[in-house]
């Protein structure tokens, strides 16, 4: 008995999921536990995994392709099991359907075929021979980069046995081949033409969340600001004792891990500023999970410390250097990357006077960290040098007031100034 | 400096090494009042005297073994071996012994020696004088293997493995000892072991070869430029340790990839690299990774059997072709 597998919700935030690739092709059989395909979510990809036995009948939404949590996606059912009639075609979500399958002249009867069954433009649509696409590897690199559905070249590749390649999609991408688009979008307003030489990209997955989100961010998070100034000269000192200390072990204490510290402590101490405003209630956290935002070539990720208010320096870094690398990698699991209670925005590195961050709901407050620089200031009555840090918290109104802001900030200031409290 | 050959390069590294230190000395077949068979040695029995550069019998694995001996002691023998036909009767020596002994002596005793040995083929010597078989050592831990295919690199490449302090396979090709090429004018002029060299950059396909096959790549390459094609010649220089990086770095930018070389390719340094690039370019490959190396038989004696037997340039670029066909260019 045949059976339909649906788009499933693999992340929290998840509203519709891209097929990555398909790792069984139509017929192919499976057993449960193996990855049938690799399904990109908004935040990161994962596998597919068969909960049964089964044999691949029918690939419905292809490689690249985009569906809706729980429509389906594909036919599953027993080895050389027909598909019913009833089932639905292979998704033309991008207007064609297959090239190669149309491309190709139809035997002579089919026509009157097609009269009698109705199913049987679902029949012409499904590949016949199994649905392999042949790209090569650097073809299906660029294709993708390029936002480029390389199904609108099958059949037109000029390698052996009409292999796709990269010449192909060179002069694809070059004539203006339209990117694919995503799934039944919502209607939108036309977006203004491009201009002339100007290159119009597909967004990924990560990059859609990531604008979707930060634009019902600020869009419903009423959003303030408390900003201060923190000297560092004593953490820095402490940083580098720290790492002189345990530089035969290889470790290695970061700013930012002194900061994420200091974070943590103080959130535990001013549970108004670490608590959520959902539907009308405040959610007070029991766990304090600080994110670190991580920029990628062309993206944003935010890996999550859990229970950071438990763990010293040394375990977070350690931890941050872990998720940091294999956020770069795209390494990530879904687990690491949500639940988030608080995020540490850090562009220290990159010589910022000042910033400030969007809200990553549903948490309350972020933490925008700027460059430190050696300042004049004045200290009883004498101008010394000081190392500064300016910081910018963000703050969700309807979960704290702005004293509340100020007194985590305060706290943070605190511990950061006095840094043997980062130790305690 | 006035361009020198190939065979003088080789012979200014020796006599500046023999001048340096005295625990080098060199050891072979006629190397002495006969200058050796290739004369890569002429002159410096007269310089160095008959203690430091000694000729020996026609007993390759005994000559080996002394030198496997001479160097665990502490000194740094340079041993010819005429061809690199003649170092199967020293297999054993050299697999079993030279590669070996660092290892199961616990890193405590090394052997720092240098085995040069011209291969190559194409002056009808046939079957059993006409091998390459550096890729037969390449796949040896314990040895390196290098095979320069410029006279600097020769040079450079001579001086650093004789300083090196494990044992070196240095191939030469009989085709190059003629290449005449400049020396560095400033520096030392050592060559690091285990880096390959962009012998010319290109876009379109990256051609990958050792020893004399580079200078046939580098013709192939002019060849096709003229019909708008760019190649990047890798010249591997070293076979063992092997620069996989530069290698990957070059296929990233062409997707294209063709490795030749003058052995036998079934198990040889195409095959190595091939085995290598799926798993560090697998998403930058345009076309499978394609190869050509000698016809798989002995060589024939025949000249038009030779020919037709060896990777000629016309060969090489057949190949280039038919993997640029493949990918529309």
């Amino acid at each position: 008995m045949s059976e339909e597998l649906t788009m499933p919700r693999l992340s929290d935030t998840m509203e519709q999921g891209t097929i990555g690739r398909w790792l069984k092709r139509e017929g192919e059989s499976f057993h449960e536990g193996d990855v049938i395909a690799e399904i990109e979510t908004d935040k990161a990809t994962m596998d597919f995994q068969a909960y049964e036995d089964g044999t691949m009948l029918r690939i419905l939404v292809g490689d690249g392709e985009t569906a809706a949590l729980g429509a389906p996606i594909a036919i599953i059912g027993a080895e050389g099991e027909e598909v019913p009639a009833d089932a639905p075609a292979a998704a033309s979500a991008n207007g064609g359907g297959r090239d190669n399958g149309a491309a190709e002249p139809a035997p002579a009867a089919e026509p009157e075929a097609r009269e009698e069954a109705p199913v049987a433009t679902a029949t012409e649509e499904a590949p016949s021979d199994g649905g392999g696409l042949r790209a090569s590897p650097i073809a299906r690199r660029m294709a993708d980069a390029g936002g480029l559905d390389l199904r609108t070249l099958a059949g037109k590749g000029t390698g052996p046995d009409g292999r796709i390649v990269k010449a192909d999609v060179e002069r694809a991408l070059a004539g203006g081949a339209r990117p694919a688009p995503a799934a039944p979008a919502a209607p939108q307003a036309a977006p203004p033409p491009p201009g002339e030489g100007d290159e119009v990209r597909e967004l990924t997955p990560m990059l859609k969340a990531v604008a979707r989100r930060m634009a019902e961010a600020k869009a419903t998070v009423p959003h303030f600001y408390v900003s201060s100034e923190i000297d560092m000269t004593r953490a820095l000192e402490l940083r580098a004792e720290l790492n002189a200390a345990l530089a035969d072990s290889g470790e290695k204490v970061s700013v930012n891990d002194l900061i994420v510290r200091a974070c943590a402590q103080a959130l535990v101490q001013h549970p108004q500023a670490h608590r959520s405003y959902v539907d009308g209630h405040h959610v007070y956290h029991a766990h304090v999970h600080v994110g670190i935002a991580v920029a990628l070539d062309d993206g944003l990720i935010v890996p999550v410390l859990r229970d950071a208010d438990t763990k010293g320096v040394r375990q977070l870094a350690v931890e941050t250097r872990d998720l940091v690398t294999r956020a770069r990698d795209g390494k990530l699991r879904q687990s690491e990357i949500e639940g988030g209670t608080f995020t540490v925005s850090n562009m220290g590195m990159l010589d910022v006077a000042a910033f400030s961050a969007i809200i990553n709901p549903p948490e309350s407050t972020i933490l925008a960290v700027s460059s430190t620089v050696e300042r004049a200031v004045v200290r009883d009555g004498a101008v010394v040098p000081r190392k500064i840090m300016s910081v910018t918290l963000s703050c969700d109104h309807r979960a704290c007031s702005g004293a509340d802001g100020a007194r985590l900030l305060q706290t943070i200031k605190r511990h950061l100034e006095a840094p043997t409290l980062l130790l305690a | 400096m006035a361009d020198v050959t190939y065979r003088e390069a080789l012979r200014l590294a020796l006599d500046e090494e023999l001048g340096r230190d005295q625990d080098v000395f060199l050891m072979g077949e006629e190397i002495g009042r006969f200058e050796g068979s290739y004369k890569v040695t002429a002159g410096l029995w007269q310089k160095y005297g008959a203690n430091r550069v000694r000729e020996t019998p026609i007993s390759e694995e005994g000559f080996v073994g002394a030198g496997i001996g001479a160097a665990m002691m502490g000194l740094r023998p340079v041993i010819e071996i005429m061809t690199i036909n003649f170092i199967l009767v020293a297999m054993d020596q050299v697999i079993n012994h030279a590669a070996k002994i660092r290892y199961m002596f616990g890193g405590k005793v090394g052997v720092p020696l240098v085995i040069r040995a011209p291969g190559g083929a194409g002056a009808q010597l046939t079957a059993q004088h006409s091998q390459s078989l550096e890729a037969w050592f390449a796949g040896c831990p314990g040895l390196k293997v290098v095979a320069p295919a410029t006279p600097a690199d020769a040079y450079g490449m001579l001086k650093t493995a004789i300083r090196d302090d494990d044992p070196v396979l240095f191939c030469e090709n009989l085709v190059l000892y003629n290449l005449t090429g400049a020396l560095p004018e400033n520096g030392d002029g050592l060559v690091p072991l285990g880096r390959a060299a962009i012998a010319r950059e290109g876009t379109d396909l990256t051609l990958v070869a050792h020893s004399y096959t580079v200078q046939r790549a580098l013709r192939v390459a002019d060849r096709l430029a003229q019909d708008g094609i760019s190649v990047e010649v890798v010249d591997l220089r070293s076979l063992r340790p092997l620069d996989v990086d530069t290698v990957a770095e070059s296929v990233r930018k062409t997707n294209r990839v063709l490795v030749a070389e003058e052995g036998w390719s079934t198990y040889g340094v195409g095959a190595e690299l091939a085995a290598r690039l799926q798993r560090v370019c697998f998403d930058d490959l345009d076309a499978p990774v394609e190869r050509v190396g000698q016809a798989e038989v002995p060589m024939p004696y025949a000249k038009p059997l030779e020919l037709a037997a060896l990777p000629l340039e016309s060969k090489i670029e057949a190949a280039a072709r038919s993997l640029l066909a493949e990918c529309g260019l």
